[in-house]
């Protein structure tokens, strides 16, 4: 290489080298604010929703229920698609009622007409620039309108995405099909805390519990058929937990959190450990769903695919504007 | 329509049509492998590595090989003469190509690169690192792509002449290849109607051919990496019942610094059970002393320039719990390439052969070597934990070879077995002497293993001929027997003594720190590899010290020595034949072919040190391992076995006769490169195919 050529070359190379650190740097300290962020807002929410999503729960889980049951001859796929349109008009029907219909139309107005000035005048430089502002402000308008009802439809959707998450994210076990518990222990319970998992028909302990890094976990095999609870012996308390064995789908409950409200979110099938328990949550590793419809990940895919063809499908039927 | 494209294998001369059909059957095709309407003759070939004719023999005579035995009546069993050297990569690569080693080039396990002065290689294939590449700080990355078109680092198949299989490609014959040694990289399917998965020569992720890892806690044993790539040892200190470890993973071929890729775990012990817990990247093993995991996959991550995400290789592997109190022992399998995702590997023709297969039948072993003898050679494992391991690889295989029936509707299926000879390096003794490190009970008792196995590799072909026998052609073939190695013989050590290696106290032809450096310029002759000796020849070594005229009488001197050579310990005679390569073997490469091949009697092998170019004081000693049986001898000293549901016909077959045997069984025209014949009365050939649409007798 000629020594200018190469000379360029490392000059760009050091470019690269030091964006790229840049960029990390950068990435890395965002991650770590927004950490810090989160970190306060929790503290300040579960106090409020962890309680709240206790009442909940219980309630959406029986609705949830109910609902699957309605659906339950259908073929699954089948049952998943017709939840999520259904999910879809509701929402949009909320959005009708939510959204302030006559502004969005307005915002939506006034881009169209600034666009065509955009066009008319191009050689105006001052009426192109007034132009382009009013569509930016335009756009913010109407993102501001379509948000508020998002933010308000967030808390239904994600209650109804955990129905669906214990029905399509994990499959129950079948009968003599390896899987291991795990207990995870509040720092504050003491390293002498011992568990047993008591004996129960619908599960044999293979091996277990292998204690340390703040867990007990059994590795075990699925026993008798049917929806148990065991029970386990951690110090002078006993704590219970869920545990499926069916040829079929059901709803499983794949952790027992504790008092915190994202884990309760995902999880709202059992009752949340008390703050008082020596236990924090409770996990069996359930085996995902196989299906590239309706299984493990791809159920909240499908689930947003139709839910938002059907809301734009079906938006001038309602005559909804977004 | 493909009825057509075999009655154009009949006359070779009509190739205008078959070069059609061949273009329609591969656009209906698509080039994939898929199973096809027409119906092809069945011929099914299970070939069990170094299965022997003695024990074979000794054991149908007793009645217990039931199977093998109703073959034998029928006339269908033959030892089988096999390629000199007896080495499995020289033998299948004779059966692959039905030729000699002048023509697929593969002339032993090892060889040496003459224009570095001995350098050794790997014979069957070679990893070319690339040159080429975008450097930036620390890295240097291929840009593969236009308008860069770096070279990326590329593996290729040294093993030369054409697979057999590619004539019955060519013609429209199914072909499903399980697990064959000498063919990795796989050699392509120009047609599209041939499967192949490779069996010995697959590198594990680190690109040797099986690095274990072994974690323990005994204080007094130091970190290290195990000879000859046998893996890697790393202590753990356990606080609270609670250690960390890594896997070194591969080298990261971007840092030219050359890191190796790390994943760290986390082992938690149960303070007084025999139970363990291993936490790797977001998974829970856990384990009882003595118990293995399932196949496990491990995510290495290559760091890249900062700007760029880092690469990733995926490999997996099997935990086995060794011990957990007191000391603390973990055995981890060598990262292998995970069937059902190689990523950029390719192990089989076509890639998603491999794929297909763990689809249904999940994980399981894709390195060369599965059985982890070097494991149990460096103590890692002991007798019992070997059996069990390669115990494990045997069920891997039967399940594997239930889905290659399953998947099998005609043409040609061969399927291969390691069992049979890396079970028998290392547990057969067939002799009351003693053993190198095994009490004569102990060694009895493995021996015995040897012979159990035999007998399930007998129900293994019982049930295939129960389920193909009135329609299927089987052959049962080995690639060569099996002989104790009781004494090693350092061929270097012997040249030196015999004055052709000098000075008299040089330690090693490669490693300066062994003793005095090699004077090339008054050395004559050196041996590499386990039956290769070279004459240090002007012209062609890098510092060539014998003109070419003196080579003739050089060889004929060292032949005559050699042979005349005896043990001092008993007086026997330690080498039986040497071979001239230029007598033996048909327009071998001359820079690549060894001289002299010796043959050594049985009971007698290369020592372990002269294979890589390393001397001894004594130039034959007891062999000290625990591989105690081989077969890198005298090639007529260790035949291996062929047997068939249909009557053998020639009196003395060889594993060069199995090529063409097969070609005519689907009557396809055997090409001039291949010297053997077929082993079957043609007549019988043509009964053997019964059920074949074209229905003729091939033409005299
Ligand atoms: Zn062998």
């Amino acid at each position: 290489m000629q020594p200018m050529a190469e000379w360029m070359v490392n000059i760009l190379n050091w470019l690269l080298i030091a964006g790229g650190q840049l960029w990390f740097w950068t990435w890395e300290n965002l991650k770590a604010i927004c950490g810090v962020l989160w970190g306060v807002v929790d503290a300040v929410l579960n106090p409020v929703l962890s309680p709240v999503l206790s009442i909940l729960n219980p309630v959406c889980v029986v609705v949830g229920d109910v609902i699957y049951a309605a659906i339950d001859l259908l073929p699954i796929w089948v049952g998943l698609i017709l939840l999520s349109a259904g999910t879809g008009v509701v929402m949009l029907v909320f959005f009708r009622y939510t959204s302030n219909q006559t502004a969005i139309a307005r915002a939506k107005d006034d881009i169209k007409a600034n666009l065509l000035a955009l066009k008319l005048f191009r050689d105006d430089l001052r009426v192109v620039f007034s132009a382009q502002g009013k569509v930016l402000l335009a756009v913010l308008r109407l993102q501001r309108h379509v948000l508020l009802p998002v933010l308000l439809a967030t808390p239904f959707m994600l209650l109804v995405m955990a129905q669906m998450g214990i029905r399509h994210q994990w499959r129950p076990l079948h009968p003599n099909e390896r899987t291991l518990i795990k207990m995870t222990m509040r720092p504050s319970s003491g390293k002498s805390t011992q568990a047993v998992l008591r004996a129960h028909p619908g599960v044999r302990v293979e091996v277990g519990p292998v204690p340390g890094g703040n867990q007990f976990v059994w590795r075990v095999r699925a026993g008798q058929l049917g929806r148990h609870v065991l029970q386990f012996d951690v110090g002078s308390t006993v704590v219970e937990k869920e545990f499926v064995v069916a040829k079929g789908l059901e709803r499983v409950s794949a952790l027992r959190p504790g008092a915190d409200w994202t884990s309760q979110l995902i999880h709202p099938v059992e009752r949340p450990l008390p703050t008082a328990s020596p236990v924090e949550s409770i996990e069996i590793l359930y085996p995902s769903l196989e299906s590239r419809v309706y299984g493990t990940d791809y159920w909240l895919l499908t689930f947003f695919v139709v839910s938002m063809i059907v809301a734009l499908i079906l938006s001038p039927v309602f005559k909804v504007k977004f | 329509m493909n009825n057509f494209c075999l009655s154009g294998g009949v006359r070779p001369a009509s190739l205008a049509p078959r070069g059609l059909c061949l273009l329609l059957s591969m656009a209906i095709l698509a080039g994939s492998c898929r199973e096809q309407d027409a119906t092809f003759p069945k011929v099914i070939v299970l070939g069990f590595d170094g299965m022997d004719p003695k024990l074979c023999e000794r054991l149908m005579d007793a009645g217990q090989l039931p199977h093998l035995s109703k073959m034998r009546n029928n006339g269908g069993y033959r030892r089988l003469a096999t390629t000199i050297p007896p080495q499995s990569p020289v033998a299948w690569a004779s059966f692959i190509t039905g030729a000699d080693p002048g023509i697929h080039g593969v002339f032993d396990f090892i060889h040496r690169d003459a224009s570095r002065q001995c350098v050794p290689y790997y014979s069957v294939a070679e990893t070319i690192e690339s040159d080429q590449g975008w450097e930036i700080g620390d890295y240097k990355i291929p840009l593969t792509f236009w308008p860069f078109n770096h070279q990326a680092v590329e593996t290729k198949l040294r093993r030369g002449g054409t697979p057999f299989w590619d004539y019955l490609d060519e013609a429209g014959v199914p072909v499903r290849i399980y697990d064959i040694p000498a063919n990795y990289p796989p050699s392509p399917s120009h047609a599209g109607h041939m499967c192949c998965l490779s069996g010995m020569g697959v590198p594990d992720l680190l690109g040797t051919l099986g690095g274990m890892y072994q974690f323990f806690s005994d204080a007094i044993v130091v970190a290290r990496d195990e000879p000859g790539g046998g893996g890697m040892r790393h202590p753990l200190v356990f606080k609270n019942h609670t250690a960390k470890g890594a896997i070194t993973g591969p080298r990261n071929v971007y840092d030219r610094k050359g890191k190796s890729a790390r994943v760290p775990f986390v082992i938690h012990r149960h303070p007084s059970d025999p139970t363990a817990r291993i936490e790797i990247q977001d998974q829970t093993i856990v384990l009882q002393e003595g118990e293995w995991s399932d196949w496990q996959e491990i995510d290495f991550e290559l760091e890249m320039p900062s700007l760029l995400p880092n690469a990733h290789v995926v490999g997996m592997c099997r935990f086995y719990l060794q011990k957990v109190h007191p000391t603390f022992r973990l055995y981890v399998t060598p990262i292998n390439i995970d069937p059902s995702d190689p990523g950029d590997q390719k192990i089989s023709e076509p890639p998603e052969f491999v794929t297909r297969i763990a689809d249904e039948l999940g994980r399981f072993y894709t390195t060369g070597f599965q059985e982890d003898h070097k494991a149990l050679s460096n103590k890692v494992f002991s007798d019992e934990e070997f059996r069990q391991q390669a115990d494990y690889v045997l069920e891997e295989r039967l399940a594997l070879l239930e889905y290659a029936l399953a998947h099998y509707n005609d043409g040609l299926l061969f399927f291969y077995f390691s069992s049979t000879d890396l079970q028998a390096h290392m547990f057969w003794w067939e002799s009351d002497e003693k053993h190198p490190v095994r009490s004569p009970t102990e060694a009895a008792k493995y021996n015995d293993v040897i012979v159990e196995l035999y007998k399930r590799m007998d129900q293994v072909v019982g049930d295939v001929v129960q389920r193909y026998g009135e329609t299927a052609t089987i052959l049962v073939m080995s690639d060569h027997g099996f002989v104790n190695f009781k004494r090693q013989f350092n061929l270097n050590t012997w040249l030196r003594k015999n004055g052709y290696l000098r000075p008299s106290d040089c330690g090693s032809l490669l490693d300066p720190t062994k003793g005095a450096p090699v004077d090339w310029s008054r050395s004559r002759a050196y041996g590499m590899g386990l039956n290769g000796l070279y004459v240090n020849l002007k012209g062609r070594e890098l510092y060539g010290s014998v003109d070419p005229e003196d080579r003739n009488a050089l060889l004929s001197k060292i032949t005559e020595q050699l042979l005349a050579e005896r043990d001092p310990q008993n007086g026997k005679q330690i080498i039986a034949k040497v071979y001239r390569t230029d007598e033996v073997y048909t327009n071998p490469d001359a820079a690549t072919v060894p001289d002299l091949i010796i043959g050594y009697e049985s009971g007698y092998r290369a020592s372990w040190a002269t294979t890589l170019g390393d001397l001894s004081n004594e130039v034959v000693a007891d062999n000290d391992a625990t591989w105690s049986a081989d077969h890198c001898i005298a090639a007529d000293q260790v035949p291996g076995v062929l047997y068939s549901n249909h009557p053998i016909t020639t009196n003395d077959p060889s594993l060069l006769d199995l090529a063409p045997t097969i070609l005519t069984l689907f009557q396809v025209e055997v090409p001039q490169t291949m010297t053997g014949v077929t082993v079957f009365d043609r007549k019988d050939a043509v009964v053997a195919t019964v059920g074949f649409p074209g229905k003729r007798p091939i033409k005299e």
